[in-house]
């Protein structure tokens, strides 16, 4: 549907993005993800007409727009400060695009179905500076969607919102985007939106996709070390495979501090590779007990200390760092303190490899 | 007697005592001068004076040159001060500069470029200019549209770029941008610079004096009047024009500050 090929744009000497490939599908909502300055409002700027892009070609449904204007790419725009008209009251900012395409007839049925979508009907004459952020943001949504638009490109459009509504208006839009079909890539850097909106994801970085896959794949299984570090993969280390053992299922990595046994995945002896374990993954332990796990790391407590709702505690074992995220109470059960003797425990599917 | 906007400033303090006697000062003095000449004379003289045909004529033409300046400058004034809050291009900063240069200038130099121009050899000398409406419309517009391009230019700069873009992303061209979304709310801006090069224009002397001569019934307007009848002895004639042009002047600011606090668009 939205397919980008090797876009090139820098600005001055600045080069944001590099060669960058993209391909949306019809009716999927496709979550770019990125830290800060890494492109992606840029990124959507050259979808949507209003950056020239420097190389690479855009294609909508296999037609190439490089040379469309904005106004006639039909593609809508949500923008974060949702940038609406204040001259204008909520019926005509959501009309305003009927009427730039001089679509005059039967606008009032459009404008209200568009308001009706988005839960503000009733709104038509309040003036959108008077209305809540989260209100805003509804109105910028109907006046994108009255000409139902074949797809529509959100730049973090929740996050001038407080939590609470950021929640609500996220589930909603979702829902919205799964009834209309819409073809739409929401921009984001909150980890917890792309996964819970996305169908799949793209990772930018360094103005290029770093990997691109659904959640699950991209949280649980991704398959570059830069991904993995940006969702939070702590503990990651670089080790080689030593055994490979058919039989059992399973393999053995040797890192410089510690052995891991690990799911057997198709590769050689010798292969270089790195392990990932997820923090939530490791359980910890004053005295040896006997587990199901099958990976065992002894080592001495470093330091703990809050991390969100959990306690993350970080775990020296001769050399190398683990982070072990536990409950609070477990904590205060265990009474752990700085210096203690641990054993961390985890289990063979736990441990995640990337090639 | 003062409302105050925050809470930490103190009525009572030294500086809030300070800052309001020298605003009292400053507007004792204003107010004083112009009492003087409102004490000048009576109604009955103000209106005898006023109906002097002469008088009336000068009126008619500051009104009729000084409408025809605000119209020109609209029609060039509005494009020039979206060209230049828009786009980037070389010799934008000259162009800028040149546009300002009247507004800082004296009036006489002003005028005595638009005679050269326009009288015996100049470039534009096929134009019979000199001594006509004519010449005063130019030199009035020479020296007041300045105001009316600064201020609509600031005004289309400081609309919000995402508002515009949204425009464009839901199919809007850039014209129907420009009259649906920039011009309404470049709105103050362009009426404040109306008002400006209006009060300009028919406040204007210098230049137009050195174009235009001071020709009773067919070039003098109301401050050229008030500068021949000051100059004859008939002081009378000028205090009544001059109040006329103040007192207008205070209506139309009072109307207009009226107008943008209550119409203010954006709050
Ligand atoms: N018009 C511009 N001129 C110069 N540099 C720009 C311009 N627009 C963006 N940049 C630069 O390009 C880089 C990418 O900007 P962009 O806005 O695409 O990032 P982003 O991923 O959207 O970041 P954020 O999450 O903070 O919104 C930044 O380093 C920015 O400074
Ligand atoms: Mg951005």
């Amino acid at each position: 549907m939205i397919q980008l090929n090797d876009i090139c744009k820098s600005f001055k000497e600045t080069e944001v993005l590099r060669s960058l490939n993209l391909n949306v599908k019809k009716g999927e909502m496709f979550v770019l993800l990125g830290s800060s300055g890494c492109g992606k409002t840029t990124t959507l700027s050259i979808i949507a007409g209003l950056i020239r892009e420097d190389r690479g070609d855009i294609y909508v449904d296999g037609s190439r727009i490089n040379d469309v204007p904005p106004h006639k790419r039909g593609i809508g725009f949500v923008f974060q400060n949702y940038a609406l008209f204040p001259h204008l009251n909520v019926y005509e900012n959501v009309e305003f695009s009927l009427k730039a395409r001089h679509k005059q007839k039967n606008n009032r049925n459009e404008v209200k179905r568009a308001l009706e979508l988005v839960g503000l009907d009733g709104f038509d004459n309040k003036n959108p500076m008077k209305l809540s952020g989260g209100e805003q943001q509804r109105v910028a949504l109907a006046r994108a969607l009255v000409t139902e638009p074949e797809c529509i490109l959100m730049d973090e459009p929740l996050s001038n919102l407080d939590a609470m509504v950021r929640e609500r208006l996220r589930y909603e839009m979702k829902q919205l985007q799964k009834d209309v079909g819409l073809t739409t890539i929401y921009v984001t850097h909150d980890q917890v939106e792309a996964m819970m909106l996305g169908d799949r994801i793209a990772v930018l970085n360094n103005g290029q996709t770093e990997e691109v896959g659904t959640p699950e794949k991209i949280f649980y299984k991704p398959q570059r070390e830069f991904v993995a570090r940006f969702i939070g993969m702590k503990n990651i280390f670089n080790g080689k495979i030593t055994t490979l053992d058919e039989e059992g299922g399973v393999m053995q990595i040797s890192t410089e501090n510690f052995e891991l046994t690990t799911v057997l995945i198709p590769s050689g002896e010798g292969t270089h590779v790195k392990a990932c374990v997820r923090p939530e993954e490791i359980i910890l332990m004053k005295s040896d007990q006997k587990t199901s796990a099958r990976n065992e790391i002894a080592g001495r407590i470093i330091t703990i200390f809050p991390n969100g709702p959990l306690m993350r505690v970080l775990v020296d074992v001769g050399g190398d760092e683990i982070s072990v995220d536990i409950t609070r109470l477990a904590t205060r059960d265990l009474e752990l303190k700085k210096g203690d003797k641990v054993i961390l425990k985890f289990k063979a599917t736990s441990v995640h490899v990337i090639m | 007697m003062f409302e105050q906007r925050f809470h930490f400033m103190h009525q009572n303090s030294f500086f809030h005592i300070l800052i309001s006697l020298i605003a009292g000062i400053y507007f004792g003095f204003i107010a004083a001068i112009i009492a003087c000449l409102l004490t000048e004379t009576s109604l009955g003289e103000f209106i005898d004076n006023i109906k002097s045909p002469e008088i009336l004529s000068s009126i008619i033409i500051s009104l009729e040159t000084s409408i025809a300046v605000v119209i020109l400058a609209l029609i060039f004034g509005i494009p020039v001060a979206y060209l230049l809050a828009t786009r980037r291009f070389t010799g934008r900063i000259i162009l800028d500069t040149l546009i300002d240069l009247p507004i800082i200038s004296p009036p006489l130099v002003c005028g005595l470029a638009i005679l050269i121009a326009f009288g015996g050899h100049g470039l534009f000398s096929h134009f019979d200019v000199i001594f006509t409406i004519k010449g005063i419309i130019i030199a009035q517009l020479f020296v007041a549209s300045p105001f009316l391009i600064r201020s609509a230019r600031i005004a289309f700069e400081s609309i919000d770029q995402d508002i515009l873009t949204a425009a464009r992303t839901l199919g809007a061209s850039e014209f129907y941008t420009f009259r649906k979304v920039s011009l309404p709310l470049a709105r103050n801006g362009i009426i404040s610079g109306i008002i400006m090069t209006w009060a300009r224009a028919l406040g204007e002397f210098g230049a137009t004096a050195m174009v235009a001569g001071c020709i009773p019934y067919k070039t003098e307007t109301m401050t050229i009047g008030i500068y021949m009848h000051a100059l004859s002895g008939n002081l009378d004639a000028s205090v009544a024009l001059s109040l006329l042009l103040i007192v207008s002047a205070f209506a139309t600011l009072i109307v207009f500050k009226y107008l943008g606090r209550y119409n203010d668009p954006i709050k």
